[in-house]
């Protein structure tokens, strides 16, 4: 069984009267350890489907299988259980807690996991900023880091616990070319450790790290 | 629990990053806790000092003091109050143990070798110190002897004795009362001020026909009475029928207003109330106005930052908080800063207060209570009016959070 399974997810928008069908039957399997992007013009519908497999969000119709559970008609609850457990997010514009330090940043999702061990996190989550190599940054405030850092402990945020899929959204849109090799090279180097990686993107340097590439046009994958 | 308690510590963060809206909230809360925190400790301080005085004055006590209501108010001294007045109430209360006339001469002239002091010569039967519960501390008492006999000895009120003998031992010395020679046989123990501002140990006590024959050229006129029953249960029952003795003794057409007063430890209560009630209400209007003021400020502020941190809001959702999680920390947020506005509130209130005993000798009393009160208060403030914005923040849609 893949990880996500979608059926002819569809999602429209309501924008007064007027439905606005963005995604129009989306058909997509994403196996245990691929490392996969998706691209597409701007609209094209790309945020929309990652809102859906991140589980933010749910179709408005078809069928959505993640982890062998159908995410359709789970209740806003049982949603914020599953993207605690199974996703870590990755954003443009690295959305880490202005006031909180990097090691707190990191230890975000532990807060909200079903039986947290604090100990055991504080642990694991000095583990994972060395291996993003920040272990000497644990106390600064992001203001006090560069682009290519926040976006580091970002990502060392999404794998605090230990998450099936990694999800990120232009993870290198703000970064200059050299930081975004660094920040696609560590993604990698965690699909190479067995972590699920998909990665949206209009960078086809950026896609070229993925090992297969989906292209999403008017909210329906071509090719 | 351990989630509980790992959110409420991202509130505290909160409170520590938002500094501004932290000041703004604490400073409103504490305004509001701390006038409250006032007017429950001056609850409490007037009703200890009821209390104190009901416990002074006798609980089981009735005062009956010549002179009608009317007369007193514009303040004429008539005396109607007989000495057989006292003897009829004697035969007719057996329930009574103790019914002692006095008649008092204000601002009399009182005179030790070269100084002199004016006081009040109150006239008593032995039955002063068991009448006033008020005990002789140096010397003795008047004897029955000494009011059979019209002698000329007197006990002395502390205040007399520091005016007129400083260090010196006063019991067996002779004064001068309005020019007799008067023997000093006992001294009273001190008794402080009344809530009036009256000097209670300002006065000498003499034997009443001493005073009434040899200083007032009076036979027959008291100017009060005391009456105290073994069963102060009964006494709101003793007081009327006395009411209705003396009524009868005096004549009174039914229509008529009494020609005397009577004064119950109701009476104090009463007398208190009325003294500190309007500063209570004062300060209960002024405390309840600015702890809803406070209530606003704290939810307009918690309102604007939900909106400001709506991106924070969509993040922690992203990683998985609850819609419930997150209405806890920002009713978190509200509680503990609501809950420093109380603390110092009534930090606060105690400065005050001992101010406001300064400028104005109103009795405040402190207790457990007063604190407890204000807590419960300002936790209260922080839920009802933290609830709307923090509701607002948990019903945000994690897309529309995330996305702004
Ligand atoms: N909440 C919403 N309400 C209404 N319309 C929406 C909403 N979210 C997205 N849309 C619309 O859906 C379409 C797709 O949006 P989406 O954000 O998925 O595009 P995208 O491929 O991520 O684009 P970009 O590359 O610019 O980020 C857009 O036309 C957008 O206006
Ligand atoms: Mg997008």
């Amino acid at each position: 069984m893949p990880l996500c399974v979608l059926e002819d997810v569809k999602k429209t928008y309501r924008i007064g009267e007027d439905e606005v069908e963005v995604l129009k039957g989306i058909n997509l399997q994403v196996e245990r350890g691929e490392f996969i992007a998706i691209m597409g013009p701007s609209g094209s519908g790309k945020t929309t489907l990652m809102n859906i497999i991140g589980c933010l969000d749910i179709p408005s119709s078809g069928r959505y299988i993640l982890a062998d559970k159908e995410v359709t008609h789970l209740s806003d609850d049982e949603l914020s259980v599953l993207r605690n457990e199974h996703i870590g997010f990755v954003f443009q514009n690295f959305y880490l807690l202005p006031y909180a330090t990097v090691l707190e940043n990191v230890l975000l999702p532990t807060l909200y996991m079903e039986h947290s061990k604090n100990g055991l996190a504080r642990k694991r989550a000095r583990e994972i900023l060395e291996l993003v190599g920040l272990s000497d940054r644990a106390k600064f405030k992001p203001n006090q880091l560069s682009g290519g850092q926040q976006q580091r402990v970002a990502i060392a945020r999404a794998l605090i616990n230990n998450p099936d899929l990694i999800l990120a959204d232009e993870p290198t849109g703000q970064l200059d070319s050299k930081t975004a090799g660094e920040i696609m090279d560590l993604l990698a180097k965690m699909n190479e450790q067995g972590k699920t990686v998909a990665v949206i993107t209009h960078d086809a340097g950026t896609a070229a790290y993925a090992r297969k590439t989906l292209r999403i046009r008017d909210g329906l994958i071509v090719d | 629990m351990e989630r509980f308690a790992a959110i409420l510590q991202q509130s505290i963060l909160a409170v520590r990053a938002f500094k501004l809206r932290t000041f703004f909230c604490v400073v409103s809360v504490a305004l509001g806790i701390s006038s409250i925190t006032i007017i429950v400790a001056a609850t409490e301080g007037a009703f200890k000092k009821a209390f104190d005085m009901v416990a002074l004055f006798g609980p089981d006590s009735l005062l009956v003091i010549s002179g009608s209501e009317e007369a007193r108010a514009i303040g004429q001294r008539e005396k109607t109050l007989t000495l057989e007045d006292v003897q009829a109430v004697r035969e007719a209360f057996p329930g009574a143990y103790v019914v002692a006339p006095s008649t008092a001469m204000p601002d009399t002239t009182i005179a030790y070798r070269d100084k002199k002091y004016q006081s009040i010569v109150v006239g008593s039967t032995s039955d002063f110190s068991r009448a006033w519960t008020w005990p002789v501390v140096e010397g003795a008492d008047l004897t029955e002897d000494d009011v059979r006999g019209l002698r000329n000895v007197a006990i002395l009120g502390s205040h007399v004795v520091d005016e007129l003998f400083g260090d010196e031992d006063p019991v067996g010395k002779y004064i001068f009362v309005k020019g007799i020679p008067v023997q000093v046989v006992g001294v009273l123990s001190e008794r402080g001020t009344t809530p009036t501002g009256q000097n209670m140990d300002n006065r000498l006590i003499m034997p009443i026909t001493t005073v009434m024959r040899k200083m007032q050229n009076e036979r027959k006129y008291v100017s009060v009475f005391r009456v105290r029953f073994v069963d102060q249960n009964k006494l709101i029952q003793y007081e009327e029928e006395l009411r209705l003795l003396l009524r009868q003794r005096h004549r009174l057409a039914p229509d008529a207003p009494d020609s005397f007063r009577i004064i119950s430890p109701k009476e104090i209560i009463k007398f208190l109330a009325a003294l500190t009630g309007s500063l209570v209400v004062f300060l209960g209007i002024v405390g309840i106005i600015s702890l809803v003021v406070a209530g606003f400020v704290l939810a307009n502020l918690f309102l604007l930052s939900v909106r400001e941190r709506t991106k924070e809001i969509g993040i922690r959702r992203s990683v998985g908080a609850k819609r419930s999680d997150i209405r806890l920390q920002f009713l978190g947020e509200a509680v503990t800063l609501t809950t420093l506005g109380g603390i110092i509130g009534f930090v606060s209130a105690l400065g005050a207060s001992r101010l406001l005993t300064l400028i104005a000798a109103f009795p405040i009393h402190f207790s457990w209570k007063a604190f407890v009160v204000g807590l419960l208060l300002s936790w209260f403030v922080g839920i009802a009016f933290g609830l709307q914005p923090a509701s607002r923040a948990a019903n945000l849609e994690p897309i529309e959070a995330i996305r702004t």
